[in-house]
């Protein structure tokens, strides 16, 4: 059972601090930053979730800066405590609107009696905002949500896409709209976080022969190298295959739902009629997912326990009386074939012994009428290198590249990248030492990060949205919104 | 409300106790709900508002939910350092308890049971025997809580009020809440009991496991955590408990999912179809793969579970391989496992994607990571015979990269490999020698040389290279000093030449005359002696073939892996140590200041007596004020160390100290007077509530005060250490003090032979360190759970092999009568679990249980009034049989 739970600032203060069983020292809080902050002397090393100081257990998790901590003595299960942390974290913002350092010491008094109905004595009672609010009687005092960051992968939708109502995700559940009257709508997310890793791509000139000879010793060995080496030989047939095959993808998908309907009524959610659950119940594999048809074969998936599954194993519908606040209705993992959204190529080119040439082109795969968001391309390179000179692609607004001289990185910021297009960035490196070997092996991977709206690589749709109705009020609004972010999305060369 | 709560933490000025103090004896009802609030602020940036009790108590009686709210959560705060006000709050509290307002009743229950005063604890019974019946399923649940904090702060009164029974009512309870609290609140007091209290029948299970389908999330981890302790009677049961288990496993709460999954793991233990188990470990693959999607914080949970998974049952995830490649932006910590894990499902049919994997983490920025993606190369080499060759070429071509830290991992693994697969790969020796002048780490140095000298007669300048590091020899580090010298030895024998022969001569000289390296030196005459009496013997010793070595790093001990799955989803899991080495169960309650004011005033007498008692028996009065102060007892930080406990804070760690008698005999003199300048002390360990003690008498027989005791345990079998600083008060001439200091296990476990011997070192300020030794009576170990059922009592002695039995006569023991033998037994938690007459003699079966989960299976066979017994044990830990026969004696004896 926990011990205590408090939520420490960045610098270390105490936001919130509740003893629960009062076996852990009052000063275990300071205690904790100590350790965390110094956990290895260079500061390098994060500390793990859990860890044990002098006969106490720390649990602790990071949301939007702060620290979620809880300590025990006993051999509590981790996941339990972690779990939970996130959970608190989440029925606060769902009280308070926006999680801050600010928006709690503002609402501490609400905080605390939150935090006596979900522990007593060290076991979690509940963490649900819907049954909450039975209990839980101050009123929430709205901090202003514009410039603080949000939490929680709704807040995407902050990112100003014009049709979607970002105010949503930093509304109270409690608390009224300023008219005193209270919007009816429901929000149903569908957010996927994508990892895709790409193998090695060409990159013509920095094959040296010793390299080439190495590898043809070893040529039965490495069945996987072999592909890419008839690759380097130049076995190319067209431009389209320069970047590397896809090694790895995962989507990691939820539905996530808000809904700020009054009389908690009965909705249904209607998924794509050919879902598959289980990598083995599609009896045949052969048609792949890439080309856009076929069937979304889900590796696996769970549901929040509000959910009835009566009819979803017959029409894949599921129906649920959704609790107040922000929940995901079901969390799935895909790891069947998709078409990745970008592709990478990139090709390093040695130009003397001091220099090096860089070239990056990325290609966005899907549809134009799409249009993806806050493109971040980062490189790291050679330890030596000095100084970056960059050339980009004339008359396209809102780029920028940078040479982080400290990590030794390369980064590309794109503000919005329209489906179909293709974007090239040349940078010319300077080296402060002579180059010894293999180029490709001092700089890379590539990596990605990005949000694209309305897109989502997997094809789970939701194909309706039924609100049970009750009474004649008017028709809810009703929010489907889809979103893809990058998780890894990484090439190497 | 209006404006914002954090104008209350505007800082305090002079004054504001007195002006908060006017503003809460206002008779607006609003100022007072402010100025109450202003108070909480106050308490929780940590200033002392407890001046302000009185007031604060005054508002209590409200209609307002909110502001009883924060009197209330003041009142749990203060309450404690204000015993003789808090009692002004009982009659609302009582109040509280009938009101019609179910919140109401269930807040005055719950608040109460938190205040740890004994005046408010004695009007607590009615109340909560009310709320335990309440209509209202809120108070029930929150009754059943209480009942747990009522356990904590006075036992007895639980047991006298009938609370255990009212509890047990309520596991068949309508609202499953309910049951999940009364679940949690009889698994908590079962902890601190060792009278089986709570113990699952196959009645109460069928309820259980329908109460799983209905409860909340977090109720069906307490249930699922209170079944995991439940052994199914045959397998079709298990199969059963599996099939109402697995639907959890689809749920998005990881707790409930890894909470699932170790029952499933558990009752997989007694399941025999082989295909039932299969189409198990299928359906658990998917979720397992799926925590991996959560948070980092969760992930790292599961991997560590699936670490230990993956060793008991490597089928499970075994194509699952891909889910546990690193992400690029995954925290460090979360690589760090997933390479674990990826070298223990490693195999012949994945290992190209893998290595391919392992050479590109061995080019990422982070060191350490770098270090552990080429070091599980290396492993891989050693694990898989057939993929040796590919990891090998992997690591060469690492090490032309020419990264300092990548080329010295390279190094230490190829060792490993080389003495994995000898007279194999030494083609690549050439390769390596390139890189020796870049060696600056002493393992990569060493394991350089190994090499060198290993292979001395293949290197042609074998010689040359290992005098390049001999110049520096005096500076080097001694694990690179004691492989130049092996080395060096090495080449002599095989190139028993001029160059050699000089080299020897220089270490040997070096190794002997000019280190104070201790090893050095000894291993240097070692050598020097062979090879001036017997070079043959010389090649004989030094060039011996050595074993093949194998992977097992990181690879845990059968026995302590299954109690560690036993521990699946918690903190014993992640940590990968048994519950015993960081849990001690001894509670610790705070000390408030008010506390240290008594104790320094009043000296240990009043408080520390109940102390000791507490494990025993709970103080009987609860009239007593000191009492629930008494049992600010024992800090179960382990410290391992002396230094560290000089240096940590001693209001955090508070030992019982206890001047009159401990219970039990007399203790046995361990250092006489005579021997410690007039320090005498008496110590045995003893067992207490499921916690070992190191109970002890310290009498102070010389002409000096004697203060700053403190103590330290050498290694030894069980690694018993101190699980706190001793505590002892200064002890003047002529007087003894007395004090019980909890152990923990397995903290610095000594290797060899199981021996009862423990080393024990008493230092204090005026005197010599004392050194004295004691014997561990193995029945101290002996744990409360180690009752077994009659069937499984049965099947365990069938399946341990005659080999597994051994037997001692007591040819001296009288026994008296069967019972008065069983209950003396007993008490050391040896459990009686059948009897049978053969001829006039009883013939008695009795089961016992150590830590790390080593059963005794005991047969005594005894007639009564006729001397002689005859004890034959039979268990899987043989070699502790001795000290086990040791530890039976001394309990016949007595």
């Amino acid at each position: 059972m926990i011990s205590q739970f408090f939520v420490l600032s960045q610098r270390g203060d105490n936001i919130v601090f509740r003893d629960y069983r009062r076996d852990v020292q009052k000063g275990s809080a300071e205690i904790f930053f100590r350790k965390v902050k110094f956990w290895k002397e260079d500061g390098k090393e994060e500390a793990p979730p859990v860890f044990n100081l002098d006969g106490v257990n720390y649990f602790h998790v990071k949301v939007v800066g702060l620290l979620f901590v809880a300590t025990t003595r006993t051999n509590l299960a981790p996941s339990l405590a972690l779990e939970l942390l996130q959970r608190i974290a989440r029925a606060i913002k769902d009280y308070l609107g926006v999680l801050s350092e600010e928006s709690m010491r503002k609402n501490f008094v609400l905080v605390y009696e939150l935090l006596d109905e979900v522990i007593d004595f060290g076991y979690v009672q509940t963490t649900s905002t819907e049954v909450l609010k039975s209990y839980v009687f101050n009123e929430p005092i709205v901090v202003d949500a514009a410039r603080l960051p949000t939490l929680g992968p709704a807040a995407l939708f902050m990112q100003g896409n014009k049709r979607m109502p970002g105010t949503a995700v930093t509304k109270s559940v409690v608390a009224n709209d300023p008219g005193g009257r209270k919007r009816e709508e429901i929000f149903v997310d569908i957010i996927e976080k994508i990892s895709v890793t790409f193998s090695s791509s060409v990159s013509y000139s920095s094959i040296s022969s010793a390299c080439l000879c190495s590898f043809a010793d070893t040529l039965d060995c490495y069945l996987l190298e072999a592909w890419s080496i008839l690759k380097r030989l130049g076995v190319m047939l067209s431009n389209d295959d320069e970047q590397g095959y896809v090694l790895t993808s995962e989507i990691d998908g939820t539905i996530q739902m808000k809904s700020y309907l009054t009389g908690n009524p009965e909705i249904r959610l209607a998924l794509n009629d050919d879902l598959h659950i289980g990598r083995g119940s599609v009896p045949s594999f052969g048609y792949s997912g890439s080309s856009g048809t076929g069937a979304v074969i889900l590796d696996d998936c769970n549901f929040h326990e509000s959910v009835h599954m009566d009819n979803f194993d017959i029409d894949r519908t599921l129906s649920l009386v959704p609790p107040d606040g922000e929940f995901p209705v079901m969390n799935y993992r895909i790891t069947q074939e998709f078409k990745p959204p970008f592709t990478v190529n990139t090709l390093i080119e040695e130009a003397g012994s001091l220099k090096a040439e860089v070239i990056l082109k990325i290609r966005a795969e899907f549809p134009s009428s799409i249009t993806a968001n806050t493109i971040l391309i980062e490189m790291p390179l050679p330890t030596y290198t000095t100084r970056v000179n960059f050339d980009l692609d004339r008359g396209i607004v809102g780029q920028n590249a940078d040479f982080k001289e400290s990590q030794k990185k390369l980064e590309w910021n794109i503000k919005k990248i329209v489906g179909g297009s293709e974007h090239t960035l040349r940078a010319k490196l300077n080296f402060s030492q002579e180059l010894h070997g293999n180029i490709t092996k001092e700089a890379g991977p590539v990596s990605l990060t990005f949000t694209i709206p309305m897109y989502n690589p997997s094809r789970l749709q939701v194909k309706y949205l039924q609100i049970a109705k009750k009474g004649k009020t008017t028709n809810p609004y009703r929010w489907v919104r889809y979103v893809t972010q990058a998780n890894s999305y990484v090439a190497r060369i | 409300m209006s404006g914002h709560d954090s104008k209350y933490f505007s800082t305090t000025k002079k004054g504001e106790i007195p002006e908060l103090k006017e503003e809460l004896n206002s008779q607006y009802k609003d100022k007072r709900k402010d100025a109450v609030k202003k108070v909480i602020a106050a308490m929780t940036v940590g200033k002392d508002v407890s001046s302000l009790f009185t007031d604060v108590v005054n508002c209590m009686q409200t209609e307002n939910l909110e502001l009883k709210k924060l009197v209330y959560l003041y009142l749990i705060n203060y309450a404690k350092s204000q015993p003789d006000l808090a009692i002004l709050a009982v009659n609302t509290f009582v109040k509280d308890s009938q009101d019609p307002n179910p919140l109401i009743r269930a807040l005055a229950v719950r608040t109460m049971g938190c205040i740890r005063v004994d005046k408010i604890t004695e009007y607590l019974c009615d109340p909560l025997q009310r709320c335990l019946k309440d209509d209202d399923p809120y108070v029930r649940k929150t009754a059943a809580i209480c009942v747990a904090k009522l356990y904590d702060i006075n036992a007895e009164l639980v047991e006298d009020r009938g609370f255990l029974d009212a509890l047990k009512d309520l596991i068949s309870d309508n609202n499953p809440m309910v049951v999940a609290n009364a679940v949690a609140s009889l698994a908590e007091i079962q902890e601190h009991s060792s009278r089986p209290i709570f113990e699952i029948t196959s009645h109460t299970l069928s309820k259980l496991l329908t109460a799983l389908n209905e409860c909340t999330e977090w109720g069906q981890v307490f249930i699922l955590d209170a079944l995991s302790k439940y052994k199914a009677v045959d397998a079709r049961e298990a199969e059963n408990i599996v099939e109402r288990v697995t639907p959890r496993l689809q749920h998005a709460n990881c707790a409930v999912v890894l909470s699932a999954v170790k029952m499933i793991l558990l009752q997989m233990e007694l399941i025999t179809s082989t295909d039932v188990v299969r189409n198990l470990c299928k359906k658990m693959a998917p979720p397992l793969v799926t925590l991996l999607s959560a948070e980092p914080e969760i992930q790292y949970v599961a991997l560590r579970n699936i670490n230990l998974i993956v060793q008991k049952r490597p089928t499970i995830l075994a194509h699952e391989i891909k889910v546990f490649f690193c992400k690029y932006n995954d925290p460090i910590y979360v690589k760090m496992e997933k390479l674990e894990i990826m070298i223990k499902l490693a195999s012949d049919r994945n290992i190209d994607q893998v290595l391919l994997e392992f050479k590109e983490y061995a080019t990422e920025v982070d060191v350490d990571f770098v270090r552990k993606a080429v070091r599980a190369i290396g492993r891989c080499a050693i694990k898989l015979e057939r993929a040796a060759e590919r990891c090998i070429s992997v690591l060469l071509e690492l090490i032309k990269i020419k990264v300092n830290y990548v080329v010295q991992e390279a190094i230490i693994v190829i060792k490993d490999i080389f003495r994995r697969y000898p007279n194999t790969y030494e083609s690549i020796i050439a390769t390596l020698c390139e890189s020796l002048d870049t060696l600056d780490e002493p393992e990569a140095k060493a394991s350089m040389i190994w090499i060198i000298g290993e292979y001395a007669e293949r290197i042609d300048n074998a010689d040359e290279l290992l005098e390049s590091f001999l110049e520096t020899f005096p500076e080097e580090p001694p694990q690179v000093q004691l492989q130049l010298l092996t080395a060096t030895v090495k080449l002599f024998l095989k190139k028993p030449t001029e160059g050699p022969q000089q080299m020897i001569q220089v270490v040997l000289n070096n190794a002997t005359v000019e280190t104070d390296n201790p090893d050095l030196r000894d291993r240097a005459y070692i050598y020097w002696r062979l090879l001036s009496t017997d070079p043959e013997a010389a090649k004989d010793v030094v060039l011996a073939e050595k074993p093949v070595i194998s992977d097992d790093s990181n690879q845990l001990d059968p026995s302590l892996l299954d109690e560690l799955l036993a521990n699946i989803a918690t903190l014993s899991s992640v940590y990968h140590k048994p519950p015993d080495a960081f849990v001690t169960r001894v509670k610790t309650i705070q000390k408030t200041e008010e506390e240290e004011y008594h104790d320094g005033e009043g000296g240990y007498s009043e408080s520390h007596a109940h102390a000791a008692a507490t494990g025993a028996s709970p103080p009987q009065t609860t009239s007593n004020a000191q009492s629930s102060a008494g049992r600010s007892q024992a800090t179960p930080a382990p410290v391992p160390d002396l230094l560290d406990l000089m240096g940590m804070d001693n209001s955090s760690a508070i030992v019982s100290a206890d001047p009159t008698t401990p219970a039990g005999p007399s203790l046995p003199v361990v250092l006489p007077a005579a021997t410690g300048q007039g320090l005498q002390i008496n110590a045995q360990l003893i067992r207490r509530d499921g916690q070992v003690f190191y109970s002890m008498l310290l009498e102070n027989n010389s002409q000096v005060p004697l203060d700053g005791f403190m103590i330290q345990f050498n290694k030894n079998t069980f690694g018993l250490a101190a699980g706190g600083p001793l505590q002892v008060p200064p002890i003047q001439p002529g007087t003894s003090a007395s004090t019980l200091l909890p152990m923990v296990l397995f903290q610095n476990v000594s290797p060899g032979p199981p021996s009862s011997l423990l080393q024990v070192a008493v230092k204090n300020n005026q005197q010599p360190v004392w050194y004295f030794n004691d014997k561990i009576p193995l029945s101290v170990l002996f744990s409360e759970d180690g009752r077994m059922e009659r069937s499984s009592f049965l099947e365990t002695w069938k399946s341990l092999p005659d080999s597994n039995e051994i037997s001692k006569d007591f040819p001296t023991f009288v026994m008296t009568s069967v019972e008065a033998t069983l209950d003396q037994l007993a008490a050391s938690n040896m459990f009686f679990i059948a009897k049978r007459k053969h001829s006039n003699q009883d013939v008695l079966y009795l089961s016992a249980k150590i830590p790390r989960g080593i059963p005794f299976l005991i047969e005594l066979t005894a007639a009564v009034g006729v001397p002689g017994l005859k004890c034959a044990i039979k268990t899987t830990g043989l070699e502790m049989a001795p000290l086990f026969f040791e530890a039976m004696e001394s309990l016949l004896k007595s």
